[in-house]
């Protein structure tokens, strides 16, 4: 007892000490920081001005005016002082104003009679005279949020997300006729299909980053990052989806997965003896709810390919020409597929629960394209891809521990269906992706 | 380039004003083009002034200012011209609106002060150096080597007085040539050197221009072209001449990287006498091509009053800021004077209303292609 009495003593006093360790970084580093920011000098010897950055993230061509949106990208705040097309000088006017702080953004109105189809290039001068600038390869009037460009939106969404998806499904009936390897095949033939979207979508949000955002957002890391916590969320997510329906239909606790509820309260003998029909009940949710966690990590790439469609014909680098619309259409007629597909030995899904799937998988590439043809952002571009590419690795690794599952410990790689399934998987999409 | 325009003048509000909620425009400059309304701010150097505190010269003082140097006469009576020059190289200032640019100057303004002297004159010119490097004063024309302004250069604080005879007569560029001579030029040091023949030359309304461009962000290209240091500043504020008066310009190319420039003058023929040495015109045109330190005399007037544009007929210089018109008035001498003194005086009074001023005239645009 003393001892004890002694180590708790000698805890409080040094938790006194501990609050000093504690407080003294905070002090030195707070000392540093305003040194740092009022008197430079003093450590450095030039005060050389830091060079100023903005980054031209977007261009559109309105009836009688071109409008480049700016963005400081520098270290420090700057003034924008002119604006020229084409390297030649004209009087524009900017909102909110003039000078921008770190980060911030504003809208250069150039009154300008353009050209369709044109090149063009659009400079913003700061003022100490370095010029930025960025090229258009072809000028194309800006989508208008009207009811007009909107149903067209709205159009070549689905027919480019959910009629698809929609198609895919009708495979529901004949996945369920398929033998064990057959269905192993198409449970990795769906799982290659999503890897090679998720690292299309990476790809993508990669080039967006390097191409379109300035170093200052270190958007490259941001990808990475919202990818991983988007995939671990979804993770959590899951496991709460199929902990919760797994209690309401009174789960089997021997059953060994990576989704098994320890901490399930409730639980008792009786529940347990009646394992096998727990078990089936386990059989046909686990799958249902991995057949819904795809639809969502689908829709959200749907999000944002709707986003770069969107986009695409805003920027004016897209004649959306019928072959493009077809090439997206094949492509994403195997999302459906990947859908189904862990669906295939439950009990008969009801067709508006089926239905409801699609939308989910398909609908958002209306919204994407409505967003990014109206409203694009590279930056939210890039954090919607990278949230698409973190859902579809989450819905790759529930079919893998899926498919670990029923085939067993070690089941995964010895059955070269699930090998064969997964290349051909990701060749689909390859050559269908060659379309678009 | 065909510009077709009829002009209406009028006053811009100030950019003090810009923070109020007041609807600003832009545009209207060119025939076909919308006028926009903002609530934000107007980046238009077409039509905006540079606060005096910061521009890098007055354009309208240049334009007729020549300095004919402090006069003294030697003893065999020939006149003794003296001029102080003071290069410095510390400065910035506004070379174009809104543009802040590292500027070497003779006498704080690029161009640097036109000198004047008549054929046979002893010029003696005092180069202070107030900069930071070694600089010198090169003047074109004929002078001994040691007076070249090429092997000695002055030392940051030094001092050195060239003394020469003015001769030939003609126009001149004097800059600075010490290396890397690039350099030199493109900041500034430069100037117009002017060498009257002994008989004269017809009374006229004289100015000088000097052509120019500045590489705001050192990619040896020019971000900006001028006539008389600040683009389209004779936009704004056109300059006054007098119909049927002959009008003589003293024009000098000092345009780095790009190897022309050129000057057109609208609805109108000019004589040309190039280098300005011989009193027999070369050429009567209406376009002179010119690489960097060539220089002439144009000759003109103007039969009908209005409006007419001045410009490089490179048009890409033209569009980045070597563009002016001149107001031919329908009058006499005296009334062009008292027009002039009340454009001034309206200057003087809108910069005293704040900082930083756009009062200006905007040239207002109908007609047609």
């Amino acid at each position: 007892m003393e001892r004890e009495e002694g180590n708790i003593h000698n805890t409080y006093r040094i938790s006194k000490r501990t609050i000093l360790f504690g407080v003294v970084p905070f002090i030195v580093i707070g000392a540093m920081v305003v040194l740092l920011l009022n008197s430079p000098e003093i450590i450095f010897q030039s005060s050389v001005k830091p060079l100023p950055e903005i980054s031209i993230e977007k261009v559109e061509f309105l009836d009688d005016n071109i409008v480049a949106f700016v963005r400081n990208t520098g270290p420090s705040e700057i003034t924008i002082a002119q604006a020229d097309v084409n390297d030649r000088i004209y009087p524009a006017a900017i909102e909110p104003g003039r000078t921008l702080t770190r980060l911030a953004d504003a809208k250069v109105i150039i009154p300008f009679v353009w050209n369709r189809g044109e090149p063009y290039e659009i400079g913003i001068t700061t003022d100490d005279g370095t010029r930025f600038h960025e090229k258009v390869k072809s000028a194309a009037p800006a989508p208008r949020p009207t009811v007009g460009q909107a149903s067209t939106f709205a159009l070549i969404g689905t027919y480019v997300g959910v009629i698809p998806v929609m198609m895919g499904l009708v495979w529901y009936p004949f996945i369920r006729r398929l033998s064990s390897n057959k269905y192993n095949f198409f449970l990795s033939l769906t799982a290659g299909l999503l890897v090679f979207l998720g690292i299309d979508a990476l790809l993508e949000s990669n080039e967006i980053a390097v191409n379109a955002l300035a170093p200052a957002f270190n958007a490259q890391i941001l990808i990475i990052m919202v990818a991983i916590v988007t995939l671990i969320t979804l993770l959590y997510v899951s496991q709460r989806l199929i902990q919760r329906a797994s209690k309401r239909s009174k789960p089997d606790i021997e059953y060994k997965s990576g989704y098994s509820s320890r901490s399930e309260p409730d639980l008792d003998l009786k529940d347990i003896r009646s394992s096998p029909t727990s078990f089936q009940q386990q059989q046909m949710i686990r799958p249902i709810a991995i057949s819904m966690m795809i639809s969502i990590g689908i829709g959200l790439h749907n999000f944002g390919e709707g986003l770069a469609i969107g986009a695409a014909v805003l920027l004016g680098e897209v004649a959306l020409s019928s072959f493009l619309i077809l090439g997206f259409t094949l492509h994403n007629t195997t999302e459906g597929l990947a859908i189904v597909a862990p669906m295939a030995k439950s009990r008969r899904i009801p067709l508006a629960k089926l239905m409801v799937m699609g939308l989910i998988a398909g609908g958002p590439t209306i919204l994407g394209a409505w967003i990014g043809g109206f409203l694009y952002s590279p930056i939210a571009t890039v954090i919607f891809l990278s949230i698409g590419a973190g859902a579809i690795f989450q819905v790759v690794y529930s079919i893998g521990s899926w498919m670990y599952h029923i085939n067993g410990r070690g089941g995964l790689l010895n059955n070269h269906w699930i090998i064969i399934g997964f290349a051909f998987g990701m060749l689909i999409m390859y050559l269908t992706g060659l379309l678009v | 380039m065909i510009f077709a325009i009829s002009t209406m003048l009028y006053s811009r509000s100030s950019l003090s004003d810009q923070n109020s909620s007041k609807l600003d425009t832009v545009g209207g400059h060119t025939p076909g083009y919308p006028i926009l309304q903002t609530t934000g701010d107007i980046l238009d150097p077409t039509s905006f002034v540079i606060n005096p505190k910061n521009a890098v010269v007055d354009p309208m003082k240049y334009l007729r200012e020549f300095n004919y140097g402090r006069i003294s006469t030697s003893s065999n009576g020939t006149v003794i011209r003296d001029f102080t020059l003071i290069a410095s190289d510390r400065q910035t200032k506004e070379v174009s609106p809104g543009v802040f640019y590292n500027v070497w100057t003779f006498n704080g303004t690029i161009p640097g002060p036109t000198i004047r002297a008549t054929e046979g004159d002893i010029i003696r010119i005092t180069l202070l150096n107030n900069g930071t490097k070694f600089h010198s004063v090169h003047f074109h024309g004929i002078h001994p080597a040691e007076m070249d302004g090429v092997f000695e250069g002055i030392a940051p604080g030094g001092k050195f007085t060239y003394e020469f005879t003015a001769q030939p007569f003609g126009v001149f560029p004097y800059h600075c040539h010490m290396q890397p001579l690039e350099e030199h030029i493109t900041h500034g040091l430069y100037g117009v050197f002017i060498v009257d023949p002994k008989q004269g030359r017809p009374q006229a309304d004289e100015m000088v221009m000097l052509m120019n461009g500045y590489d705001t962000d050192f990619d040896t290209e020019n971000n900006f072209y001028t006539v008389n240091g600040i683009p389209f500043y004779y936009m704004h504020h056109p300059i006054q001449i007098e119909k049927n008066r002959l009008i003589r310009i003293y024009l000098l190319n000092m345009l780095e990287f790009d190897p022309l420039n050129n000057f057109h003058l609208h609805a109108n023929m000019f004589d040309f006498y190039k280098t300005g040495t011989k009193l027999i015109p070369d050429e009567y045109t209406d376009i002179v091509t010119m690489n960097q330190a060539e220089r002439g005399i144009l000759e003109f007037s103007y039969k009908y009053p209005g409006m007419y544009m001045f410009h490089a007929h490179k048009t890409e210089f033209a569009e980045k800021g070597w563009t002016g018109l001149f107001l031919v008035k329908d009058g006499t001498a005296q009334s062009v004077n008292e027009d002039l003194n009340v454009t001034s005086r309206r200057n003087i009074t809108n910069y005293s209303t704040s900082d930083f001023n756009k009062t200006t005239n905007l040239v207002s645009t109908g007609g047609v292609k």
